[in-house]
C-alpha cells in the first residue's frame, strides 16, 4: 500500500530481472542453467507456501499435490493425445483451481494444525492414487511418453529454453503475489491472521479469502508441476510426497516467510547448498550423499531457527537497520 | 431466571414485531447459554435512532456476550434481532458489518502486523470492491481505490485525533491510543451503529474526557452507540440512557437518575440491604 505506479521504479527488482536474463548468456553452463530451472520450479512452489503461511496464516501441506496433479494432468492427457502440452498446461491448472476449490471448501475450516494434518493426508492419498492407478498414471513406474512442450512451431527442446519459461512464470507469480500483499486483499489476509474476531468486524469474509488464497497457491502449484513435467517428458509418483514438502519447508524457514523475498531466497540457497554438498562431499562419501544431505540441512534449520528466526531475509533486513541506525548516529555526532 | 416457557417470551417477541420497521435496531427476548451457564436470558432493546446507550453491569452479566450475539460473532439460542427493519439474527460477522453495525473489542484486537494507518485501512474494507486478479495484477481500478480508501482511513484517523501516528507500528501505541485506533477502524465501516466493548477500561483521565468528547461527535454524526463500560462517572456522565444487566438479565432501564436510585440496581452491586 505504498507507491503509486503500475510499475514502480524498484532498483533491486530490476538489478534481479537483468540478472535472470542474462545470467545464461555469461555463464554458458548447462549445468547452472539447469539448476537455476529448478529454483524458478521450487520457487513457485515455496512462495504460494510462504503466502499461504506466513501471510493468511494457513498451515497448509498440500503443495507437493497440486505440483504433482499439475505434473500429471497434462502429462497424461498429451501423452494419449487428447490434448497438445500447451493448452494442457492450461487444462490443468483449471482442474487443480476446481479440485482445490472442492477439497478446501471443508478442509479449510480446519486451524492451524488441524488443518496441516488434513492436508497431510491429501498429500499421502494422492500419492497412493497416483501409485495405484496404473493404467492411468503408469503406476510407481511412471508416466511416460509426454511429447516436447511447443508454442507454435517453437519447441522447447533445451535446457535454456526451459530456464526462460520457468522463471517467466516464477517472476509472473513473484509479481502477482507481491501485488496481492500489498492490497486490499493482502491486508485483509494479514488481518485474519492477526485477529480473526477482529477481521470479522469489519466485514472482512475470512472464509471466502481462505478459499482464493488457497486456489491460487494451487494454481501456482500447478503451472510449475506442468513445467516440470513437460521438461523430464516423465513423471513419478515419488516426485510429489513428502520428501518434497520437507524440501519446501526447509526452504521456507531457511529464506523466511516475512516478505514473498523469503522463500525465493530459501529456494535458491537450499538447492545450491545440495549442489555444492553433493559436488565435495560425492567425493568423500559417494554413498551416502542423501544422509550427509539430511544431516547437514537439519542442523542448518536449527541454527536458523534458533539465531533468525525470521530466516535469512528477515536477518538480513535486521542487519540492514542496524547499519543504517549506527550510519544515523555517527552522521549526528559528526555534524 | 426465566424459565424458557415464560409467557413473557411470546407476547414480547409478537407485540414488538409490529414496530420492528421504524426503529434502528431492536433486540427482543434474546437468550444465549454456554454449558450450564445463562449468559443472556431474555433480554429485549430497542433504539429508536441516534443517540448514547450505556450497558452496564458486574462481571459477567453478559454484557460482552450481548455484542458478541448481535453482531454474528455468536448464534443465539433464542431470539431475534432486527436492524433498520431487517432481521438480521444469526447473520454471520462480515455479512453484519456489511449492513452497517460495527464493533470495537475490550482488548483492542488491532492487527499487529500492521501499520496505524493500514490498521484504518482494513477497517475501510466493506467499502472496497476490488477482487483478487484487479489486486494481482495491479489495475488502475484497483489503484484508484486504494488511494481512495487511504484518503477515508486517514479521515477516520484524523476523527480520533491520530493522524500524527498513521504512519506508525502499531505496537508502539499506548493503551488509550489503541483504544482510539480500535474505534478508527470500526469506523470504516460506515456504522450507523456502533457497539463500545469497555472503551474507558485502563485509560487515564484525560484520555476518558477526549473519548466523551469523540462519542459526542460521533452522535453528532448520526450515529448510534452502545457502551458497554464499568466505569460508572463516564457512563452516568455521558449517556442519557442506561441499561443494567445483571446474570443475563435487564434488570434496569432509564436515565442515569432512574437507574442509580433503582433498588434491584443497588441489590446487585451492593448486595442486599437487611
Amino acid at each position: 500500500m505504498k507507491e503509486d505506479g503500475r510499475f514502480k521504479t524498484n532498483i533491486p527488482w530490476l538489478i534481479f530481472l537483468t540478472a535472470i536474463i542474462v545470467l545464461p548468456i555469461i555463464v554458458r553452463s548447462n549445468y547452472i542453467v539447469s539448476v537455476m530451472f529448478f529454483v524458478a520450479i521450487y520457487g513457485m512452489l515455496s512462495i504460494g507456501m510462504g503466502l499461504l503461511m506466513g501471510q493468511a496464516g494457513l498451515f497448509s501441506l498440500a503443495h507437493p499435490t497440486w505440483f504433482g496433479l499439475g505434473a500429471y494432468i497434462p502429462g497424461i492427457l498429451s501423452a494419449r493425445g487428447i490434448i497438445p502440452p500447451l493448452p494442457g498446461i492450461f487444462v490443468g491448472a483449471i482442474c487443480v483451481a476446481l479440485i482445490a476449490y472442492i477439497v478446501g471448501a471443508p478442509v479449510l475450516r480446519l486451524r492451524g494444525f488441524y488443518l496441516a494434518c488434513a492436508t497431510f493426508a491429501i498429500i499421502l492419498i494422492a500419492q497412493v492414487v497416483a501409485a495405484q492407478l496404473t493404467n492411468l498414471t503408469g503406476g510407481p513406474e511412471g508416466l511416460v511418453g509426454i511429447p516436447a512442450l511447443s508454442l507454435g512451431g517453437f519447441v522447447f527442446k533445451t535446457d535454456l529454453h526451459f530456464y526462460y519459461l520457468s522463471w517467466a512464470f516464477c517472476l509472473g507469480c513473484y509479481w502477482f503475489c507481491s501485488n496481492l500483499i500489498n492490497s486490499r486483499i493482502g491486508c485483509a489476509m494479514k488481518s485474519f491472521h492477526d485477529s480473526e474476531v477482529a477481521s470479522q468486524s469489519i466485514g472482512v469474509n475470512v472464509a471466502k479469502y481462505k478459499l482464493q488464497i488457497f486456489i491460487l497457491t494451487a494454481v501456482m502449484a500447478s503451472f510449475a508441476g506442468s513445467i516440470f513435467c513437460f521438461y523430464l517428458r516423465f513423471a513419478v509418483p515419488d516426485s510429489f510426497g513428502f520428501p518434497l514438502l520437507v524440501e519446501l519447508l526447509m526452504m521456507i524457514i531457511i529464506g523466511g516467510v516475512g516478505h514473498l523475498r523469503g522463500p525465493l531466497t530459501g529456494t535458491f540457497v537450499v538447492l545450491w547448498l545440495t549442489e555444492l554438498i553433493h559436488g565435495y562431499l560425492g567425493k568423500i562419501f559417494p554413498v551416502m550423499t542423501s544422509e550427509v544431505d539430511a544431516i547437514f540441512f537439519g542442523i542448518l534449520i536449527i541454527i536458523v531457527l534458533i539465531f533468525m528466526p525470521r530466516g535469512l531475509t528477515g536477518w538480513i533486513d535486521q542487519l540492514i537497520n542496524l547499519g543504517r541506525k549506527l550510519y544515523d548516529r555517527f552522521r549526528g555526532s559528526t555534524t | 431466571m426465566i424459565a424458557s416457557g415464560d409467557p413473557r417470551h411470546k407476547s414480547g417477541q409478537s407485540s414488538s414485531k409490529v414496530g420492528v420497521g421504524s426503529s434502528l435496531f431492536e433486540v427482543i427476548q434474546l437468550e444465549k447459554s454456554f454449558g450450564g451457564i445463562r449468559a443472556l436470558c431474555g433480554v429485549s432493546l430497542r433504539l429508536e435512532k441516534e443517540g448514547i446507550v450505556s450497558i452496564i453491569g458486574p462481571n459477567g452479566a453478559g454484557k460482552t456476550t450481548f455484542i458478541n450475539v448481535t453482531t454474528g460473532m455468536y448464534f443465539p439460542d433464542e431470539g431475534d434481532v432486527y436492524f433498520q427493519g431487517q432481521n438480521i439474527t444469526g447473520l454471520p460477522a462480515h455479512m453484519v458489518a456489511h449492513l452497517g453495525i460495527s464493533r470495537t473489542f475490550q482488548l483492542e484486537e488491532l492487527f499487529s502486523s500492521m501499520t496505524v494507518l493500514e490498521n484504518a485501512m482494513v477497517g475501510c474494507h466493506t467499502g472496497s470492491r476490488t477482487g483478487m486478479f484487479a489486486a494481482g495484477f495491479r489495475l488502475r481500478s484497483a489503484r484508484e481505490e486504494e488511494n481512495r480508501t487511504r484518503g477515508e482511513a486517514l479521515e477516520n484517523l484524523r476523527m480520533v485525533g491520530l493522524e500524527h501516528r498513521a504512519a506508525d507500528d502499531v505496537n508502539s501505541l499506548p493503551l488509550g491510543e489503541r483504544k482510539m485506533l480500535g474505534i478508527a477502524r470500526s469506523l470504516g465501516v460506515k456504522p450507523n451503529l456502533i457497539m463500545l466493548d469497555e472503551p474507558a477500561s485502563g485509560l487515564a483521565a484525560h484520555e476518558i474526557a477526549k473519548l466523551g468528547d469523540l462519542v459526542q461527535k460521533l452522535v453528532e454524526n448520526r450515529l448510534a452507540v452502545i457502551i458497554v463500560e464499568h466505569n460508572m462517572p463516564f457512563v452516568m456522565s455521558i449517556s442519557k440512557r442506561v441499561i443494567v444487566l445483571d446474570y443475563g438479565r435487564k434488570i434496569a432501564d432509564g436515565s442515569p437518575d432512574d437507574v442509580r436510585a433503582d433498588p434491584g440496581v443497588i441489590k446487585a452491586y451492593l448486595g442486599e440491604e437487611d
